[in-house]
């Protein structure tokens, strides 16, 4: 069966057949992923296979009851952030207060009518979303406040050129890729794009922080060689990554290509990335880079591929939430699936907007990842 | 959340019993690994023979985890690998910074020579 991506993961822990086969009968038919744990021991085994969204257990059950099962969640750091609902056949004063020490987010009478429960399910699950929605907008107005951007909003002109970008943040939180077009002087255009390994707001401090370092390693390198050469940038902010403490458990991969424009050259070096994807009238070729990961050794080992351009070729950098973007069937995108639709595409048309529309047909729409990709083009 | 760690002599071994690793179970990973090798541990091996599928922040805790045990004269060594997740290491070059066994039971051998 096609997995469904959105659908919340409830937890039923419940010993009585019957009841669990009404209930998980009732949450399938709306649309949760539900399984079913026989009792509190089987309960906790399972949360911790599959960290479900909701947890509804039953109070009196063999083995471990809804008490204990509760209590041993709590002792999991990961496991006790997860809603709690009881499920009781009483309704006793006695037994919902002892519920609610224990940290519970609401209970529901055995007895009670399907639409009831869903209702309650429904409400709690939103709750969530609210207050994660409510955090989201307030750091993203505060980063909006500051002029913090990870990515500009605007390509950038050069001529003999077209450059563009398609960035898609993560649930549209700031994530951890970032993008920069850092022009030497007017012949000359640096083209950097990172990816902090993890994710959402972690991951967008670092990318900020990230983005300064190459900015400021790439304006160090710069200014002291005629000669410009990305995988000179790579090992100074490499170095400088390296010995910051403050930073060491922070790892990035890093793309940059510099531009000539006079010569139509361009020079790329990469850090732990994706290939370069080029495509000519001879079809599409990869360029892998050989650099590690930043920050993670004092070498580095980063050294330049250069490529010699003619009008109408199109480059391509992108991050891994293109190559592991997935289709409803849990079937990664892949980087062959890239080169094999790069291949088709018409570069008369705009190449973006259709690698933009491939994405989304292929994914449905729903992504896991932050999604970038540049496109340079030879005019 | 299907992470088993054992303490084989002195051998830290974390064996990954998932199927899709990513930032959830990257958080978890590093709360359980952290005070392990803050308490001395530095000879570590990660089983990763049931994972199908590790996002770049699983593969950050990794990462951080071997430049940490490294510093302190330690190791970490991989096991295991399927397809995708060796095309994963090979992209991103990590290949040629870990140590790989086929067998969890090479692996701990191999910190005993």
């Amino acid at each position: 069966m096609a997995e469904n991506k959105t659908a919340n993961r409830i937890l039923l822990v419940e010993d009585e057949f019957n009841i669990a086969k009404l209930f998980q009968y009732n949450l399938t038919k709306a649309g949760y992923e539900v399984t079913v744990g026989t009792n509190g021991r089987e309960g906790y085994e399972i949360a911790e296979k599959i960290m479900p969204d909701l947890i509804i257990s039953d109070v009196m059950m063999p083995e471990m009851d809804g008490y204990e099962f509760r209590k041993k969640l709590l002792t999991n750091v990961e496991l006790k952030k997860i809603p709690f609902i009881f499920l009781t056949a009483k309704g006793e004063e006695d037994d919902i207060l002892q519920g609610y020490d224990l940290e519970i987010e609401d209970y529901i009478i055995k007895t009670s009518s399907p639409k009831v429960v869903l209702a309650k399910v429904a409400a709690i699950l939103k709750t969530l979303e609210k207050e994660r929605s409510k955090v989201v907008d307030e750091v993203q107005k505060a980063a909006d406040t500051m002029g913090v951007r990870v990515v500009p909003d605007e390509f950038p002109k050069f001529e003999g050129f077209e450059i563009s970008h398609w960035h898609q943040p993560h649930k549209n939180v700031p994530g951890g890729d970032f993008i920069d077009y850092i022009k030497i002087d007017d012949d000359n255009l640096v083209v950097v794009l990172g990816d902090t390994m993890g994710k959402r707001w972690g991951a967008w401090y670092f990318a900020i922080a990230y983005a300064g370092y190459v900015r400021s390693a790439t304006r160090f390198v710069l200014e002291s060689t005629k000669e410009y050469k990305p995988s000179d940038v790579l090992h100074k902010v490499n170095e400088s990554v390296f010995k910051d403490e403050r930073i060491s458990e922070v790892f990035i991969t890093l793309s940059v290509i510099i531009i000539d424009r006079k010569n139509k050259i361009l020079k790329y070096s990469g850090a732990g990335d994706l290939p370069l994807f080029y495509k000519s009238s001879s079809g599409v070729q990869s360029f892998i880079s050989k650099g590690l990961l930043l920050g993670f050794s004092h070498s580095g080992e980063y050294e330049d591929h250069e490529l010699q351009l003619e009008s109408g070729n199109e480059l391509f950098l992108v991050t891994d939430g293109i190559t592991e973007a997935r289709n409803s069937a849990g079937e990664m995108y892949r980087e062959e699936g890239f080169i094999e639709f790069l291949s088709k595409v018409d570069t008369s048309e705009d190449t973006l907007e259709q690698i933009k529309k491939e994405l989304f047909d292929y994914t449905a729409g729903e992504f896991e990842d932050d999604v970038s990709v540049i496109k340079i083009k030879a005019l | 959340m299907g992470i088993i760690e054992e303490v084989i002599d002195d051998v830290l071994v974390e064996i990954i019993n998932i199927e899709r690793a990513t930032i959830r179970e990257a958080e978890y990973l590093k709360e359980k690994i952290t005070p392990k090798i803050n308490a001395g541990y530095i000879k570590v091996i990660v089983d990763l023979s049931a994972v199908e599928f590790l996002d770049s922040t699983f593969l950050g805790v990794i990462v951080g985890t071997l430049k940490k045990v490294v510093k302190q004269g330690g190791d970490l060594k991989l096991v295991g690998f399927k397809p995708p997740v060796r095309s994963m290491f090979e992209l991103t070059r990590l290949f040629r910074v870990f140590e790989t066994y086929p067998e969890l039971q090479d692996a701990i051998k191999s910190f005993h020579k």
